[in-house]
């Protein structure tokens, strides 16, 4: 009876099991049998500390199904078959699990309090420490919280979840690569991304793409299964970084990866989501009649603007046909193409995991799969992968440890970026709506510079396909009780194929060319090596540590490559067919050699001292500068270890934190000390002789090349209160990078455009808050928040000329001022009595020339952050994540292309037409359309920079838990259901339909936007079951 | 270093390996700068970079040609780019990127042929390395240099004049700027040596002693030296056997032709290394961008069989009625850049004769009519000084009209305030770009740009 009416009760979830794919047979559940009682235990359950009965702390008997819970008084009863002795799991929440052995009753169980927080394992560099000893400004995430947000790699995932992390996802294309910044940005020329270090291993996060999909590159990142990850620790101060040396400037993200434990019976997890994504909001584009009416006034206006042009009312492009026109404006069609390249795309991820371990024995088996469609067709990303870690206890001394992660990635890719042959969206986008699709014999028109939509969505064919293996085996040898020896070897293999296909209906393999394929393979191979001693000792209240270690690491990244043109017909897609075929070849190697040592001490838990220093040596120096060395000190004071705090019940925890030290960064190409010339440049002897060999010189050798050196203060407060409930950090930095890795600029007149110098200086300065707070904890309700804001403030101290960036200049690296600024010239207001566009004139000279260019606004935040705030009813859970992000500027690149008064043929696509001055007496700041004169030729406008500053609600979680006695009647350790949204809502100024959209990956180009797809608005149901 | 070298000691791994040598590695995709001409194949290898770099996209692959013919008055922008526009509209500022890129090409090209001129000429004889070779890949590279500076001169005036090498990043920077005169001079000292050294061959895509008169006569043209006009383009024009016209006018480009008996110079692309200019001309269609096309009014000169002839082959129309230029059209990208053509030299040496009138005038008419006829035109009936003035320079933009000639032609004549109404002489000659009068201090922007 009881069994019917719970299979009633949770029929929906049977549904539910089924529709993922799940089925139990109901038998299992139907095996009940009459229990043999064979002991009674009577127990109580209290408060270590305050020796309090605690109520509603959940007692269960471990490899049975039997569990109960304790009374108001903290009292329990057990009436069970099992004998004594037997094991009880005690857990309660806020406090520690622990599990005892009872063997006769009644027993009683103390609890202690879960000082979850400061008890904490911190991964820092080559080592752990708990969080109450962190000298260094550290950050970690559980992967738990953000494996569901439906991007391709964990680092975008980490949005908003950390201090110091700024990250924009640049675009909606999922594994494409993302803006990350650890601290800001200290380098122009060497790039800034954050240090990735996975199980050990150096993980390579260059992209390989040599396919241009318009300036976009995909993630390496997005090769790993986020599911696998444990923790991610993202290290900030120098104190913390300068372990890594060379490497350590832009900060250190180490993760973790998921491990089994001893004695622990085997635990099958497994995990499955189905989403739906579509976007959010997309561009207002006019119609066909409007477009064509725009057209006609942008026409006669230029024609009054300048008669020369004889463009007058009579001979407008939009008049009656009979008059030899193209029909008046009011007879166009509209043609929507932007419906035609959006979708509603299909989320999935499948994971499966099996862990567990015996006394000498642990492992961790992970396979997962997951794919995402973009919601721009035809892109989407796959991930299959296999994890297998292993741990062996060989002796009471030696442990080895195996980490190995495969995956396989295949992407089908399409053009999401700038440049008009077979860009996905710009033909969707930019193509003027009153032109058809088709001619009028049924063939695919193209227009202006573009494909035709439908042939691209057809046929595009352009894929990667990579493997990646990342691996590492260690020993860990107890030499001594207080000294260990650890020794490991790790590689990053990456092996990608790319294949390309343009047949002959596309643009880029448009007769005469006749198909274009080109296919790409490269490899990239790491090899690590790393010998490590640690010794701690404690003498009394005397506590001491130091590590000492070396690690030899080489690189190899080569590609070889084809392309294939003029095939017979659209037939045959390899380049084997092709009449005109061409290869090519690159190679580059870089190897590193460090010695490393760190040595910490403390004086009763109060007094914390750590210094750390790093030695590098790296093959891409010149011969003069071979070696860097990156020092750190930093020090802290508990002061609640203190006398005078320690009956201050309100404190926790207090701890101060002060850091000061050097680190460095070495990502610029591997041989860009060398004075070289390039081969290749060849040219015939004779008419008709072929290309013959040629050499031409190719940049200039710099022997005092040097590391970029980042010198960092960090002082930081750590304050932990009411019982733990309300934590609070707190951080203030200031980042002074000097010895700039530059390209500098020479002048022309050389023969080179640069060369690689040490020459700028770049300051960061910020503040970090990071809150944690228990709101509630109450047996039935926790509510927990988890806040953090991020300042940041960039300029360039020094560098000796401008660096001008991305096509017409839009932004521009000045002294002075902050990276990513904006170059422009400032549109005043539109005069309202002649409608044309009234420029700054800065140096007065009375003409709008480059010199009244100027910097305005820039790409970076002014702050950033992020909001958590997880809620558990019962057996309900609910996780809301904000980020937000205020003072960014975007320079909507769509809108300058879109709707450009007339200078761009046949394109009026933004229907933000409509608030153009059009007569005496408009007030507006959108100029009147006419091709002459400075109100659309200067294509530096200020008009069309806007504030970028949002707040998203990132994601969405609800879940329901089976309760426990459901659980374990079909058979499984739990089972979870849930929902997760993300960019769900979106609150900014910003025009354009995503602030966070970025036409390229190039490490100098944000705030862009341009070609690419908006993030995407995603719904995904998942089941989680453990058995 | 104590510290260091303690350190290395201790792993046991690192006990066999030197530090210093594991971080030694070569690159294999180029090779040291220390030592690059060192003998007669790596002379050589030197002499194709050079030309590649006259080649490349921004010289004489597609961005200074289209200066010149942007410039002029038979294209309209119809892309993306504004600087390309700016050309056309003769509105061009200093951070035209158009600009930037050109000058730099140029000056690359100079530095190529500054490390040949510098280090072949000390390299000792072999018996596979002759005198004749010496001079011939020296003369090349005095050829090319003496182009280069030529066409800088063309597009900015005077400029710093580099004669040696960059070996580190303090050369070659800093000099101010010569004056046309000097810069003029230069390439007259230039193209003396080349006249000199090299040998007096034929080959089309390489500079020879003929390639070195046929650019003196053009130099000549603009030097307003007549009779040196006359002379050196005659030398070209009396070698019927190896130069001469073309029946009909498309015979030079059409059908894949290269290296024609029309070309006195051109530059080859390959597969391999391909010539973009085309993508910048044809139409979506046809795999190009069409950046800019032939604007309504020279569609109608070039059209018209009275005044284009069979030059008419120059355009081409899609199917939905949009002109298109249709000299660079070749897939793979391999049309030729054309520099000096035989017919250049047929209506640069009538320009000469009609300029010194008198018994000349018949001459001159000559030369126009060899190049009419070959377009299947009949005679322009102007027998005038003047008029033979005007039917040369109205030739020329049809003959020349994708090719870079027209801007420069009218403002060598001064004819560019008549002719394009462009009255501000200023616009005469291309800003610096403003980049690098921010590297270089020492480089004076040129009047109006500031």
């Amino acid at each position: 009876m009881i069994i019917h009416k719970i299979q009633r009760r949770y029929q929906w979830l049977w549904i539910l099991c089924g529709f993922v794919g799940l089925t139990f047979p109901v038998e299992t559940i139907a095996q009940q049998t009459v229990p043999l009682v064979n002991s009674v235990l009577d127990g109580t359950v209290i408060d270590a500390a305050t020796k309090e009965p605690l109520a509603g702390a959940t007692i269960d008997i471990a490899g049975i199904t039997h569990s109960t819970k304790t009374d108001e008084n903290g009292k329990f009863r057990f009436v069970t078959g099992q004998k004594f002795p037997y094991t009880l799991i005690v857990t309660y929440i806020g406090y520690k699990t622990i599990n005892i052995v009872a063997d006769g009753s009644p027993i009683t169980i103390a609890l202690e309090q879960d000082a979850t927080l400061l008890e904490d394992v911190v991964v820092v560099g080559y080592g752990t420490q708990s969080r109450r000893d962190l000298v260094g400004s550290v950050s970690t995430i559980k992967a738990d919280e953000t494996k569901q947000i439906p991007v391709g790699s964990f680092d975008a995932q980490l949005q908003g979840k950390a201090a110091g992390l700024q990250i924009s996802s640049n675009t909606g294309v999922p594994g494409e690569g993302i803006f990350i910044r650890v601290r800001g940005t200290t380098s122009i020329n060497a790039n800034n991304d954050p240090l990735y270090i996975v199980d050990g291993i150096f993980l390579n996060n260059t992209s390989l793409q040599t396919v241009s999909t318009g300036g976009k590159e995909t993630s390496p990142i997005a090769d790993i299964n986020p599911s696998d990850i444990e923790s991610i620790e993202v290290l900030k101060d120098a104190s913390a970084t300068a372990i890594y040396g060379a490497r350590g400037a832009n900060g250190v993200v180490i993760v973790t990866t998921k491990r089994g434990s001893f004695n622990t019976k085997p635990v099958i997890g497994f995990n499955a989501t189905h989403g739906w994504a579509h976007a959010p909001k997309i561009w207002d584009i006019a119609s066909g009649p409007e477009n064509a009416a725009l057209l006609n006034e942008s026409w006669i206006n230029s024609g009054i603007d300048n008669p020369a042009l004889n463009q007058t009312y009579e001979n407008r492009p939009f008049r009656p046909v009979e008059e030899g026109g193209r029909g008046t404006p009011e007879e166009q069609e509209t043609y929507d193409r932007l419906g035609d390249v959006f979708r509603t795309a299909q989320l999935q991820n499948y994971d499966l995991t099996l862990q567990g371990g015996n006394n000498s024995t642990r492992y961790y088996i992970g396979a997962g799969y997951n794919r995402q469609e973009s919601i721009m067709q035809p892109v989407y990303f796959e991930r299959s992968s296999f994890k297998l870690n292993l741990d062996q206890q060989i002796s009471d001394r030696v442990q080895i440890g195996l980490s190995n992660g495969v995956s396989r990635t295949f992407r089908n890719q399409a053009r999401a970026g700038d440049g008009p042959q077979g860009g996905m969206f710009q033909t969707a986008l930019l193509v003027a709506t009153y032109l058809p699709k088709n001619n009028p014999d049924g063939t695919p028109a193209k227009w202006g510079p573009w494909d035709n939509l439908d042939v691209l969505l057809n046929n595009y064919d352009v894929t990667t396909a990579n493997l990646r293996y990342i691996g590492n085996i260690h020993a860990d040898v107890e030499i001594l009780p207080d000294l260990k020896f650890r020794t490991s070897f790790g590689v990053d293999y990456n092996n990608y194929e790319e294949a390309e296909y343009w047949n002959s209906l596309t643009l880029i393999g448009a007769p005469p060319t006749n198909g274009r394929a080109t296919s790409a393979i490269s490899q990239n191979s790491t090899w690590l090596t790393e010998q490590t001693l640690t010794y701690r000792k404690n003498w009394g209240q005397h506590r001491f540590g130091a590590l000492i270690g070396n690690s030899l690491q080489g690189d190899i990244r080569k590609t070889t490559s084809a392309e294939g043109t003029d095939f017979a017909n659209d037939s045959f897609k390899l380049i084997a067919s092709a009449a005109n075929r061409i290869s090519n070849q690159f190679w580059t190697q870089s190897k590193l050699a460090s010695f490393f040592s760190r040595v910490d001490y403390n004086y009763a838990g109060k007094y914390y001292i750590e210094v750390a220093a790093r030695a590098d040596g790296s093959s891409r120096f010149g011969g003069n500068n071979k070696w860097g060395y990156f020092p750190s000190v930093g020090v802290s004071w508990r002061a609640k270890a203190e006398s005078f705090l320690a009956d201050v019940d309100v404190i926790d925890d207090l701890k101060l934190r002060a850091s000061y030290g050097l680190a460095g960064n070495q990502n610029i190409g591997d041989f860009a000390a060398r004075g070289l010339w390039s081969g290749g440049a060849g040219y015939p002897d004779i008419v008709g002789g072929g290309d013959k060999p040629g050499t031409a010189p190719q940049q200039l050798a710099n022997r005092d090349l040097k590391w970029e050196r980042t010198r960092q203060v960090n002082v930081g407060l750590d304050i932990s209160l009411l019982r733990q409930r309300l934590n609070i950090e707190f951080n203030l930095y200031h980042k002074h990078t000097k010895d700039a890795l530059l390209q500098l600029p020479l002048p022309s007149t050389t023969g080179f455009g640069s060369y690689y110098s040490n020459e700028g200086e770049i300051i960061n300065k910020g503040y970090e808050i990071g809150i944690q707070a228990v709101n509630i904890r109450h047996e039935n309700f926790q509510w927990q928040t988890s806040f953090n804001l991020s300042g940041n403030t960039n300029h360039i101290k020094k560098l000796n000329a401008p660096i001008n960036v991305y096509s017409r200049d839009w932004i521009r690296m000045q002294e002075g001022y902050p990276m990513y600024s904006f170059w422009l010239y400032n549109q005043l207001y539109v005069d309202p009595s002649t409608g044309d566009a009234v420029f700054e004139d800065v140096n007065g000279d009375g003409q709008i020339t480059v010199a009244d260019r100027q910097i305005m606004g820039n790409a970076l935040p002014d702050f950033y952050g992020g909001i958590t705030n997880n809620f558990t009813y019962r057996s309900w859970d609910l996780g809301v994540l904000f980020t937000f992000q205020y003072g960014n500027d975007v320079y909507n690149m769509n809108e300058f292309f879109d709707m450009a008064g007339g200078t761009r043929p046949d394109r009026f696509a933004i229907a933000n037409s409509t608030k153009r001055w059009q007569k005496p007496g408009d007030v507006t700041d959108v100029p009147r359309f006419t091709t002459v004169g400075n109100n659309y030729r200067l294509e530096q406008n200020s008009r069309l920079l806007e504030d970028g500053s949002f707040l998203r609600l990132q994601s969405l979680t609800l879940g329901y838990t089976l309760p426990n006695r459901i659980a374990e009647r079909i058979k499984s350790k739990s089972l979870r259901v849930y929902l997760v949204g993300s960019n769900l809502w979106l609150l900014t100024r910003y025009s354009g339909l995503d602030p966070e959209s970025n036409v390229s990956n190039g490490q100098n180009v944000q705030g862009l936007d341009f070609g690419t797809p908006p993030q995407p608005r995603t719904i995904q149901l998942g089941i989680q079951l453990s058995i | 270093m104590n510290i260091k070298l303690f350190l290395c000691y201790i792993p046991a791994l690192l006990a066999a390996l030197s530090c210093n040598s594991f971080l030694e590695v070569e690159p294999q995709q180029s090779i040291s700068d220390e030592a690059t001409i060192t003998n007669s194949t790596s002379a050589e290898t030197a002499v194709r970079g050079m030309y590649r770099a006259l080649a490349a996209e921004n010289y004489y692959g597609t961005t200074f040609q289209s200066i010149g013919y942007l410039s002029g008055d038979n294209i309209e922008w119809t892309g993306s780019r504004a600087t390309a526009g700016q050309f056309v509209n003769h509105d061009v500022r200093a951070d035209n990127e158009s600009v930037a890129a050109v000058w730099s090409a140029i000056y690359n090209t100079i530095n190529r042929t500054n490390h040949i001129i510098d280090k072949v000429a000390v390299l000792p004889l072999e018996p596979t390395f002759t005198q004749e070779k010496k001079n011939q890949l020296l003369g090349e590279a005095y050829f090319v240099r003496a182009l280069a500076y030529f066409d800088l001169a063309r597009l900015w005036g005077g400029v710093p004049l580099y004669l040696n090498p960059t070996s580190t990043s303090t050369d070659n920077r800093g000099l101010p700027r010569s004056s046309v005169e000097e810069t003029f001079a230069q390439v007259l000292r230039d193209l003396d040596e080349a006249e000199i050294l090299l040998p007096e061959t034929t080959n089309r895509i390489r500079a020879t002693r003929k390639t070195a008169w046929a650019l003196k006569a053009r130099y000549y043209l603009y030097q307003k030296n007549w009779e040196q006009v006359e002379d050196y383009a005659t030398r070209i024009i009396d070698d019927e056997a190896n130069y001469r016209l073309l029946q009909p006018y498309g015979a030079f480009f059409m059908n894949d032709a290269v290296a024609t008996a029309e070309s006195v110079f051109e530059l080859a692309y390959s597969a391999t290394n391909t010539n973009g200019h085309r993508g910048n001309w044809q139409p979506p269609q046809l795999g190009g961008t069409r950046q800019w096309a032939p604007n309504a009014e020279f569609v109608t000169l070039v059209t018209n069989p009275a005044i284009g002839g069979n030059r008419s082959v120059l355009v081409d129309r899609t199917s939905d009625g949009r002109w298109y230029g249709n000299l660079y059209y070749r897939s793979p990208a391999t049309d030729p850049a054309y520099i000096i053509r035989i017919a250049e030299l047929y209506l640069i040496r009538a320009e000469a004769r009609a300029q010194q009138g008198g018994a000349k005038l018949e001459g001159a008419q000559l030369d126009l009519q060899a190049v009419r006829s070959r377009a299947g035109l009949v005679s322009s009936g102007t027998a005038t000084q003047n008029g033979l003035l005007l039917a040369i320079e109205n030739e020329r933009r049809i003959e020349f009209a994708f090719e870079p000639h027209r801007w420069f032609d009218l403002i060598r004549t001064g004819r560019a305030a008549e002719v394009l109404g462009l009255t501000d002489s200023r616009r005469y000659v291309l800003p610096i770009p403003a980049d690098q009068i921010l590297v270089d201090r020492a480089l004076i922007q040129n009047d109006g740009y500031n």
